[in-house]
């Protein structure tokens, strides 16, 4: 029974970095949940929010415990929330001692991002086919594809400077603009919203907002209400950096 | 008209692939995430085309793309996240909020609240979709996809 501190912080961990790698709120919930009740932990409570963690076990007894975490929002990983899922599961069915779970725990959390250069090809890839399905023309999507690439180049660059997410948002949708405006300067026969559109498609919370609802309907409304502000903060910081640039070209009597 | 359907989905489809690189999805999951983000944007384009029925679209993609990410993650034994979240990806609004607060800024307030309504209405179609979808229960996918394991 004296195993509830270490049962509780193997848990807690194991939700703090789910969170932190993109996951929902009731899959972080269940999971410390199932770790805890399959250590016959019952007397137990997790709240989960977008960005923290609070969770008790056993207060009742001596061998009470509690945690917080704070977890700040970062970049989603999938690859680490299921490498984590299997080893919840794992966790669970007592296939693994705690001791050589928490050693899995640190390889899981070190699970590494794709190759820079990958990353850069991938966005413009990316970039190029939303700009086509979003209603542009081949070439607009090859535009998209060059001003994609671009960006990432630029996101790569601006992670080493520890900008503040705002002013990486505002910076990053600048480059996009300036990127499309010299293609639409250079004559090319093209659309200059439908390449703008694409290409901003890495940075728009597209994601964030939908699951902001599913929040809002599951019940968890601060989840959801902070998920949403963060949302709409973004998408402002991007529609400031497009709208700088077009004002200057309008002012600079270039018409889009 | 066919032909065209057929370059939409591929070209959804290698789309969703590049940005669930982006997401860092783990290598042996990439195809099957392009495979959802394709099925989703089908459905939504099919209906929003031939019914003009955009929303409805939402609705139904969603749906259809949730039901396939279950089915996989059932078989494939990872969390259905993984498929979901790079599968909506087409779906989402993203142009939308885009649009909402760049009228926002250039003070055309008639055209920011329609896009403004327009993008969450998206949102809460695609929500509607996905909540549809996760409403069947669970050991269905698990006796269709995953027969020889009933734990989920």
């Amino acid at each position: 029974m004296n195993d509830t501190k270490k049962v509780l912080s193997f848990a807690v961990e194991l939700g703090d970095i789910l969170l932190r790698n993109g996951a929902e709120v009731y899959r972080v919930e269940d999971s410390v949940l199932a770790i805890l009740n399959s250590y016959d932990i019952t007397d137990c409570d997790v709240y989960v929010l977008s960005n923290g963690i609070f969770a008790s076990a056993d207060e009742v007894t001596e061998h009470a415990s509690s945690m917080i975490r704070h977890v700040p929002m970062y970049p989603m990983h999938l690859s680490r929330i299921a490498a984590l899922n299997s080893l919840c599961r794992r966790v669970c069915s007592k296939e693994i001692s705690l001791e050589d779970a928490w050693i899995e725990l640190n390889n899981c959390k070190n699970i590494p991002c794709y190759k820079s250069l990958a990353m850069i090809v991938a966005t413009a890839v990316g970039c190029g086919g939303f700009s086509y399905l979003y209603g542009g023309t081949p070439l607009d999507a090859l535009c998209a594809s060059a001003v994609g690439a671009v960006l990432r180049l630029f996101l790569l660059l601006d992670e080493k400077t520890g900008h503040t997410k705002t002013i990486t948002n505002v910076l990053g949708s600048i480059v996009i603009a300036v990127t499309a405006l010299l293609f639409y300067l250079a004559g090319l026969p093209i659309h200059f919203d439908k390449i703008i559109i694409g290409s901003i498609m890495p940075l728009v919370p597209g994601i964030p907002i939908t699951n902001s609802i599913r929040d809002f309907i599951n019940g968890d409304y601060l989840s959801g209400s902070i998920r949403a502000i963060d949302a709409l903060l973004t998408a402002f910081c991007i529609a400031v950096g497009v709208g700088i640039v077009i004002t200057l070209c309008s002012i600079g009597g270039i018409t889009l | 008209m066919c032909i065209q359907f057929i370059i939409q989905f591929v070209v959804a489809m290698i789309a969703t692939l590049a940005f669930a690189i982006v997401f860092s999805a783990p290598k042996t999951e990439l195809l099957y995430c392009g495979l959802s983000g394709a099925i989703g944007w089908i459905f939504y384009s099919i209906i929003s085309t031939t019914l003009s029925a955009p929303t409805l679209g939402n609705v139904v993609g969603a749906l259809f793309l949730t039901l396939f990410s279950r089915g996989l993650a059932a078989k494939r034994k990872n969390p259905v996240t993984i498929y979901l979240i790079t599968g909506i990806f087409p779906l989402v609004p993203g142009a939308g909020i885009y649009y909402t607060s760049y009228y926002l800024i250039m003070n055309e307030m008639d055209i920011f609240a329609g896009y403004g309504l327009s993008t969450i209405k998206t949102a809460g179609a695609i929500v509607m979709g996905i909540i549809f979808g996760m409403a069947f229960p669970q050991s269905w996918f698990n006796k269709a996809f995953a027969p020889s394991c009933h734990k989920s």
